[in-house]
């Protein structure tokens, strides 16, 4: 809309001949009537003029001003290549850019597999993953190659509307879905109620044949608007399916709809057969009811994983030469430094500067206890900051921070499809072409038998066989599971895993930093020459800062480190490093040992040594303490007849004190990384086994389990290796994680049976003729309401 | 007053929703959306208030005249109706046609206009009711139009019966503004529905043209 036409206020075009202005900033701007003017001129009156201003920006972002809703969707989705509007929601890595879209106007497993076709055979594009529980699309492209505009373009090509997730907009979209679902309800219940009532008046035979006219043409006009609107969705989502000569379940529904409705128009003006107007109205009620269930549970499952982000602020304050100034949190760029109120979360991750500070961080760990912090030390996007105002200087902005991985491995676990999704649709799809066979084979038989019930035979066929129950078997459990265990405080990285809980027969635990807390101390000391105490510690200090163990922390505080040279770490057995041309090794005793073999310690429960290429100089005791929940976690193992096994590069007296105060059934210590994996694959060859352990010195063993489980807090967590993150730090979350993976299991069992028990009876009887159209969609209908909620046990609270 | 002329007057008011929501939804805006729901609706029946006033005023004047010239009150049917068409024009925003009233009206808020500062709609109770009368009284060409048909009442009280069934109909786009989501508001602002508005005033509006003619025979 061109400005100098347009009214300034109204934004409505002015007329020809009409010439009136008022000034507002200091400019006279035109206005289309002098109701306007008298407008315009109120709201300078009274100093609102900002309203303009804020207004405008409004504007350019706002549909209110569009009507055409496309033209800006296509403005909207060019300004998606722009480098700083990506930042939001593009992650880059090596030229490869990833980003999750929100797609409109998914309603089925179908759809998913279109718009995953689609892509698919776009240029640049390397991989997709559609969702189709979230309505979501995480893709994966070559930077360079395509762009993100012409994906979404793409997208819209097949008649989805895809946009860059962010959060108010998939809310927003979820709302006026569930609106539109609504209102179409609503005109399917109205008429459906009416049709009833008239369908019960034409039962009886007594009346007469001018009333009967009459009474179908009633229904006729209840029966076209739920035909013309509450149907559609159905109608394009078959379309969609069938442009791209797939199938879908809603090509059957649509085709009883369609059969339906216009045989009973027929009927109505030839005066002549049966009418089923009831059945079209009733149909799509349940049909309809059923979808907004599905909507309901969806969306419960997603508002979890989507609660993180809406804590966090958009505009922080930041230090400027010219004192703290209020900045977009989206302009924000590592080593700013930012101040943070009290009560306020915190916004990217960063490094204290401040001396202490308390973070709540039950967002991210659910942990509701506030931790303290010190100058130094980590703080995490999403905490909330507890008390006093706290300083930090911003290490990791937008994609990069902890919580925004977070979110995003709980999108892409949601966004997996398991083994047992994929079954069943592609269960679904053969069983849809079946359907539609059978459905042609019927018809043709009865056409010779009886052919006036031919056509009413076929639509209970049609309607009773439709496998809505079985596509939704198992999402709707596998989503309903994931957001349970999210809410928990459990991150599944990988869907598959909840199916392969119940069959596991061992778990093997590490031991440091697992079943205990990794929290070390050192609690003895030994030196060959006491006045070198502080040197040693002073080297010791420094040969620990490169080694990632947590037994290493203590040493770091215990002086300050002296200068080294070629420093070289060995997982699993120590450090080695050059200090004034002497050659230090601080490790295990099998380590130490490599120099010296016939060393024994000198200390019995010493467990790190300090030695030169001549001998020990100095060896410590350093202890940790249990998990306080270990005795529970092992004994719940015990009753459930797991076969616990403790695999620990610690050595022995120290690794069996522990397994005995635990109980546990085999115990191997002094391993290093090959060890483990060793003796688990051997292990694997009775059956199925569970690693929990720690993410970045288990990786090996991590991979090779059939599970794996880790407890990982800060910035390990996106890279460690395993299939489940344990958040709250919680050993007994296994136990929970057990219980829901043997639950939904159960439930999608339960969904399957159901579903095929019920089609497979139902289809024989609706192609002899013994089921009626209306009692075949009674009995689909229940059949997928059962399904869902069934499902939808899954997410409601369990007591612990 | 009969039953279409019932129906004219809200459709007169919903018709007019989309121009409402353009010329006053940016008002409300500037003065702070945060208004609780109550106080909301009070400053539009202080609005409705003052069209009902109007419309008893035109409709007792014209009460009078039909007393003394009945053949005036037939001409009032065609000059209704003919309000009705250049509505239809306004809306579409074709012609400046109701531009004259409403120049005529812009004489009369100046006047009213000082009295805008004094009773804002962030005082008391009572002052939002004012605030919302005085706001009755903007220069608006729908409204205009919509006193036509309520002198053609030639009653006070069916004009002011008129004027408020009018207000309803203005009602709910005024009072939800904010609510209701952006894609109504950009459904009832876009020229489909304007053009859509139009035409069924439009058709009123030749009807009532037609029936005076008739009259007139």
């Amino acid at each position: 809309m061109n400005k100098e036409q347009a009214c300034f206020h109204c934004f409505q075009p002015i007329p020809k001949g009409v010439d009136i202005t008022v000034e507002v900033f200091g400019e006279a701007q035109p206005m289309c009537c002098y109701g306007c003017q008298a407008v315009a001129e109120t709201i300078v009156d009274q100093g609102l003029t900002h309203f303009y201003k804020y207004r405008e920006v409004d504007d350019s972002q706002g549909p209110a001003l569009i009507p055409e809703e496309l033209a800006g969707l296509d403005e909207a989705v060019t300004a998606y290549d722009d480098a700083e509007i990506q930042k939001e929601f593009v992650l880059t890595q090596n030229d490869h850019s990833s980003a999750s879209l929100a797609v409109e106007g998914m309603t089925c497993a179908a759809c998913a597999w279109l718009i995953e076709r689609q892509l698919g055979n776009h240029a640049g594009i390397e991989k997709v993953v559609v969702n189709a529980t979230t309505d979501r699309v995480h893709v994966t492209w070559a930077a360079g190659k395509t762009k993100l505009s012409s994906i979404l373009k793409a997208i819209h090509q097949i008649g989805y509307k895809a946009l860059p997730f962010q959060q108010a907009d998939l809310e927003e979209q979820y709302e006026r879905k569930r609106r539109s679902y609504i209102r179409r309800l609503g005109v399917a219940g109205i008429a459906s109620m009416q049709t009833m009532m008239v369908a019960v008046g034409l039962y009886y035979d007594d009346i007469d044949a001018t009333t009967r006219l009459y009474f179908w043409w009633v229904s006729l006009l209840f029966s076209a608007p739920v035909f013309v609107y509450s149907c559609q969705p159905f109608f394009q989502n078959a379309w969609r399916a069938i442009r791209s000569k797939s199938l879908n379940m809603d090509v059957p529904v649509s085709l009883a709809i369609i059969f339906a409705f216009f045989a009973s128009f027929y009927a109505t003006v030839t005066d002549t057969g049966d009418v089923y107007y009831e059945c079209v109205t009733m149909f799509a009620f349940f049909l309809l009811s059923g979808r907004y269930l599905e909507l309901l549970a969806r969306q419960k499952a997603i508002t979890n994983a989507a609660n993180l982000m809406k804590l966090i602020p958009a505009i922080a304050e930041k230090q400027t030469a010219e004192g703290w100034q209020k900045v977009m949190v989206k302009h924000l760029v590592p080593d700013d430094v930012i101040q943070i109120r009290p009560g306020e979360a915190i916004p990217v991750d960063g490094v204290l500067l401040s001396q202490q500070a308390w973070c709540d961080e039950a967002q991210l760990t659910g942990e509701s206890r506030p931790i303290a912090k010190r100058t130094g030390e980590t703080i995490y996007a999403g905490s909330v900051n507890q008390e006093n105002p706290l300083r930090m200087r911003v290490t990791h902005t937008h994609q990069n921070t902890l919580l925004a991985g977070i979110i995003h491995l709980q999108d892409d676990a949601l966004g997996q499809k398991p083994r047992v999704v994929q079954l069943a649709d592609h269960i679904s799809k053969y069983f849809v072409l079946a359907t539609l066979i059978i459905a042609s084979a019927t018809y043709l038989g009865w056409y010779f038998i009886a052919p006036e019930k031919a056509l009413w035979t076929v639509l209970a066929v049609l309607v009773a066989t439709c496998p809505c129950a079985l596509s939704l078997a198992a999402p709707t459990a596998m989503s309903g599971a994931v957001s349970r265990l999210n809410q928990s405080g459990i991150l599944l990285k990988q869907a598959n895993v909840l199916q392969a809980l119940p069959g596991i027969t061992t778990v093997c635990f590490d031991k440091t930093g697992t079943l205990t807390h990794g929290r070390f101390h050192i609690l003895e000391a030994w030196h060959q020459e006491t006045s070198e105490q502080s040197r040693h510690e002073a080297i010791a200090a420094a040969l620990e800062f490169s080694s990632e163990h947590p037994i290493a922390q203590p040493f770091r505080r215990l002086a300050k480190p002296v200068d080294l040279n070629e420093v070289e770490n060995t997982p699993g057995l120590g450090v080695e490093g050059r200090v004034d041309n002497t050659l230090y090794r601080i490790g295990s005793l099998a380590f130490v040992q490599q120099w010296h073999p016939q060393l024994s310690s000198p200390m019995p429960q010493a467990n790190v040594f300090l030695a030169t290429e001549q001998g020990l100089i100095a060896c410590w005791r350093v202890d940790d303490e249990l998990r306080d929940d270990a005795t529970t976690m092992l004994q719940w193992c015990k009753k459930k007849g797991f076969h616990t096994i403790m695999l620990t590069g610690d050595t022995q007296e120290r690794a069996l004190a522990v397994a005995e105060s635990l109980a546990l059934d085999e115990v191997h210590s002094a391993l290093k990384p090959d060890d483990k994996l060793a003796i688990l694959r051997k292990q694997q060859h009775q059956g199925p086994v569970i690693m929990v352990g720690d993410g970045i010195n288990d990786a090996p063993v991590l991979a090779q389990a059939d599970a794996s489980i880790t407890f990982a807090s800060g910035s390990e967590l996106a890279q460690s290796g395993s299939d489940v993150v344990i958040l709250n730090g919680e050993l007994t979350a296994i136990r929970r994680l057990f219980d829901t993976a043997k639950k939904a299991r159960l439930v999608i069992r339960q969904n399957f049976a159901w579903a095929l028990g019920y089609n497979g009876i139902i289809l024989p009887l609706a192609v002899m003729g013994y089921v009626g159209p209306l009692w075949a969609m009674l009995g689909m209908s229940t059949s997928s309401l059962i399904v869902i909620s069934n499902s939808l046990r899954l997410l409601r609270k369990q007591a612990y | 007053m009969n039953p279409v002329d019932f129906w004219a007057a809200i459709l007169m008011g919903l018709a007019g929703s989309g121009h409402c929501i353009a010329m006053c939804g940016g008002l409300a805006g500037a003065m702070g959306v945060q208004q609780s729901k109550p106080r909301i609706l009070l400053y539009n029946v202080g609005r409705i208030s003052s069209y009902m006033l109007a419309g008893a005023l035109v409709g007792s004047a014209f009460f009078g005249l039909a007393q003394l010239q009945p053949q005036l009150f037939i001409w009032m049917r065609i000059f209704a109706g003919v309000m009705m068409l250049l509505l239809a024009a306004y809306l579409l925003r074709i012609t400046a046609a109701l531009l004259w009233l409403e120049r005529i009206g812009a004489i009369l808020w100046r006047r009213l206009k000082p009295l805008t500062r004094k009773y804002n709609r962030n005082g008391k109770s009572h002052h939002v009711y004012l605030a919302g009368m005085l706001w009755g009284w903007l220069p608006c060409g729908l409204v205009y139009s919509a006193l036509s048909w309520a002198a053609l009442t030639a009653s006070p009280t069916s004009g002011a019966l008129f004027m408020l069934l009018f207000g309803l109909g203005t009602l709910p786009s005024m009072l939800f503004l904010g609510m209701v989501s952006h894609t109504l508001v950009s459904l009832l602002k876009s020229t489909k529905f304007r053009w859509f508005s139009s035409a069924i005033l439009a058709t009123y509006g030749v009807a009532t043209i037609t029936i005076g003619l008739m009259q007139l025979r």
